[in-house]
């Protein structure tokens, strides 16, 4: 590749891609949005004393996090359609982000639910009933004590899980959600006229790795903040 | 009228009996203290008079209201419980301070959630009671930033920020290095005055004998003696008093 | 919490009976997509079939044909980007209502789709580095070369027929990085992407084509028993017939290839 050809493909490759990790971050965002309280949901569910729910939400969190992301896209992308003949995504690109959105958040909820799960259980029980004995409800004792003990607790798992969903954004592709891995990979095939182009897939990791370091940072200051009490 | 009426209390953990029947009454001012080995069931009775445990059987009366009915068929509701729990006060033999607020949140935040009083007047109780328990200077610090005995010392004013009708020590110094028990006990010494009602469970036989008011020494699940501790300590009435007893000052 | 919880299983059964509930598809498939209005075209990036001119558009021969019949029918048009491995899969569930995108007619694509008849010839073609290009001339001579073809593809079969040894990569394009790479001796991709993706002036322009292995043709898939594919040979013969066809294909440089 001579330089000249590279000064005029960078502009339309940077174009591309940036608009392709728009998709990698709204699918971030949302994904965190809809699991990080689901899987407080699903963390008090296998905890229930109620044996029937603990169990039915045990074997949910083992089949989700026990079988391929990508598996899981492609039945809750296909299967209403083949199956139930009712295509409730639609094709376009809409459809394909809200499925992929359903995939990715059902399966972090239940990742996330199991790391709550051993944050909450870690904290002492002791915690607990000094709630109690000083009169204070559940929800009291749960939001104003266990939280955020149980969040200095889940801080680092949590930082690495985020970072990894980070990358496996990329996975929709399979459904053909178009993110930044979609975008660079077209430049081989041939897009906006530039064809047999590998660099700009290439190019992508200094967006995840920019990403990334952005995250990581922004976690080493959460456990920063919560470095002045020990529990 | 008593303070408090405890009747026939009964606890068992699957087949192990724990308390096989407990009764005793404590007049307003009186300081208990609970000796006895450890597995005779002096934790569990602590745990079930704060609702911690729920009694299988018997009756427990404040101020002559029967607050618990282990006969009564029909479940207490959390807010019942929560209510009923008020009258107690419990001091945890591991403090079980809340790590992440400091001292005197630690003390304000129970009165501050149940709304009990102007934010400004539960700031000044807190401050009286941390400074009671000598504890002005350490207002900002948080819990692990304190030795063991100013936590308990901490535990202490927190217990007290709810005015309990009686206060409960489960082996307060238990957890504490031996030159730092002394502090957690002359801040205990120091409550007793005439509206502290006190359920001190302990192995410090001289704090026992010296403080307190009764002593019962519990054995097996039953209380084995009863009395003052001129009556328990100076002329047991039962075998199982003297031995205990000796053996625990053959130790010092 | 536990309401909470009750709550939102309620609802994912609701939604789960809604399902099953929808419509069977006893009505025909041309009365189903005139009832929603659009025909969803599945597609990917490939020129000068099917790409984006420079204000995100959708343009190419079979892009041009599509809005055209379309048009005919009274039908918006919408273009979506597909894994071209889940191109049956995308037809059967509806998430698309043809693929129309260079595809060659293989036993494999006719038996899963309704198919038009072909519109546009197409081969399978060696691709080699120019500077071997003299000494694989012919099928014989390129026994001895390693492969690269898309899986599940046209190029595929050429290479079994061919008794060459391969290696199946993702696609045409990653054959053509295989190549361009030195990970593999040659590849075997259509004569319409060699035309446009390989030789000077494009991003492989140290490689290029020389044998032409087989003929084949394009054409258009709808759903396996889609009354759709009969509309649109219609459509096809008359285009044909007015010149309409020809002069989209003159605008994109495949008027050589069509089949009239």
């Amino acid at each position: 590749m001579s330089f000249n050809n590279f000064a005029e493909q960078f502009p339309v490759v940077f174009s591309a891609l940036n608009s392709g990790f728009l998709q990698t971050l709204k699918l971030f965002f949302v994904t965190l949005l809809g699991s990080l309280p689901l899987g407080l949901i699903i963390a008090f569910g296998s905890m229930s004393r109620f044996k029937p729910l603990s169990a039915v939400t045990r074997v949910i969190v083992w089949i989700v996090r026990g079988s391929p992301l990508m598996i899981q896209m492609l039945i809750i992308y296909f299967f209403p359609g083949l199956v139930l003949h009712n295509n409730i995504w639609g094709g376009g690109e809409q459809g394909r982000f809200i499925a992929a959105s359903v995939a990715f958040i059902l399966n972090y909820a239940c990742y996330f639910s199991e790391i709550y799960r051993g944050g909450i259980q870690g904290v002492p029980v002791g915690q607990q009933e000094a709630g109690q004995v000083l009169g204070l409800s559940r929800s009291q004792i749960f939001f104003k004590i266990t939280l955020l003990q149980m969040i200095k607790r889940i801080v680092p798992p949590m930082s690495n899980e985020i970072i990894t969903l980070v990358k496996d954004t990329s996975l929709a592709r399979i459904i053909a959600l178009q993110e930044i891995i979609w975008a660079g990979q077209a430049f081989m095939k041939g897009s906006h006229g530039i064809s047999g182009q590998i660099w700009p897939l290439f190019f992508t990791v200094v967006y995840y790795l920019a990403f990334s370091g952005i995250l990581t940072l922004l976690f080493g200051y959460i456990e920063k903040k919560m470095d002045y009490f020990r529990s | 009228m008593a303070v408090l009426e405890v009747k026939n209390i009964k606890k068992s953990f699957g087949k192990t009996e724990v308390l096989k029947g407990i009764s005793f009454s404590l007049e307003k001012g009186d300081v208990l203290s609970v000796i006895g080995s450890s597995g005779s069931g002096k934790t569990t009775l602590l745990r079930c008079l704060n609702f911690l445990e729920f009694a299988d059987e018997g009756t427990i009366s404040v101020n002559g209201k029967v607050i618990f009915d282990g006969a009564s068929p029909k479940k207490l509701s959390d807010s019942v419980i929560r209510e009923n729990r008020l009258h107690f006060g419990l001091v945890f033999q591991s403090f079980n301070l809340f790590p992440q607020y400091n001292v005197l949140k630690n003390v304000m935040l129970a009165p501050t959630l149940l709304k009990r009083d102007t934010p400004e007047n539960i700031e000044k109780r807190a401050r009286e009671l941390i400074n009671r328990v000598g504890l002005s200077d350490r207002i900002e610090n948080y819990p692990c930033q304190l030795s063991g005995g100013q936590q308990q010392r901490v535990a202490i004013a927190r217990a007290l920020a709810l005015n309990p009708d009686i206060l409960c020590f489960d082996e307060p110094t238990s957890a504490l290095d031996p030159e730092l028990t002394g502090e957690v006990l002359r801040v205990i010494k120091g409550l007793k005055s005439g509206d502290s009602t006190m359920i001190v469970v302990t192995h410090e036989m001289e704090f026992a004998r010296n403080v307190s008011d009764k002593v019962i020494y519990m054995a097996d699940g039953v209380i084995e003696e009863y009395g003052t501790p001129e009556e328990v300590f100076g002329n047991p009435q039962s075998e199982k008093t003297r031995s205990f007893l000796n053996s625990s000052f053959e130790n010092i | 919490m536990k309401k909470l919880l009750a709550l939102i299983m309620s609802i994912m059964l609701v939604a789960a009976f809604a399902g099953c509930a929808g419509k069977e598809d006893n009505s025909s498939d041309y009365d189903y997509i005139k009832e929603k209005g659009t025909l969803v075209v599945g597609i990917t990036d490939f020129a000068p079939m099917d790409y984006k001119d420079d204000d995100e558009n959708w343009i190419g021969f079979d892009a041009d044909m599509a809005t055209a019949f379309a048009n005919e029918l009274g039908l918006k048009v919408s273009f979506v980007e597909i894994d071209w491995d889940n191109k049956v899969l995308e037809l059967d569930s509806k998430t698309i209502d043809c693929v129309w995108n260079g595809m060659t007619l293989t036993d494999e694509v006719t038996s899963a789709m309704e198919c038009t008849k072909a519109y546009c010839n197409n081969k399978q073609v060696v691709i080699v580095p120019a500077d071997k290009a003299a000494d694989y001339q012919t099928a014989e001579s390129c026994k001895s070369l390693n492969f690269a073809v898309e899986a599940g593809s046209a190029g595929k079969d050429m290479a079994e027929e061919n008794g060459f040894s391969y290696t199946e990569v993702k696609d045409q394009a990653t054959a053509l990085t295989e190549v361009a790479a030195g990970t593999c001796d040659a590849a075997i991709i259509d004569s319409l992407m060699a035309a446009a993706m390989v030789g000077e002036g494009t991003g492989y322009s140290n490689l290029t084509y020389t044998v032409g292995l087989n003929d084949e043709e394009y054409g258009v898939g709808f759903r396996k028993g889609s009354d759709m594919a009969e509309k649109l040979n219609e459509f096809f013969s008359k285009c044909a017939e007015n010149g309409e066809m020809e002069k989209i294909a003159e605008k994109y440089g495949v008027q050589a290839a069509l089949i009239k």
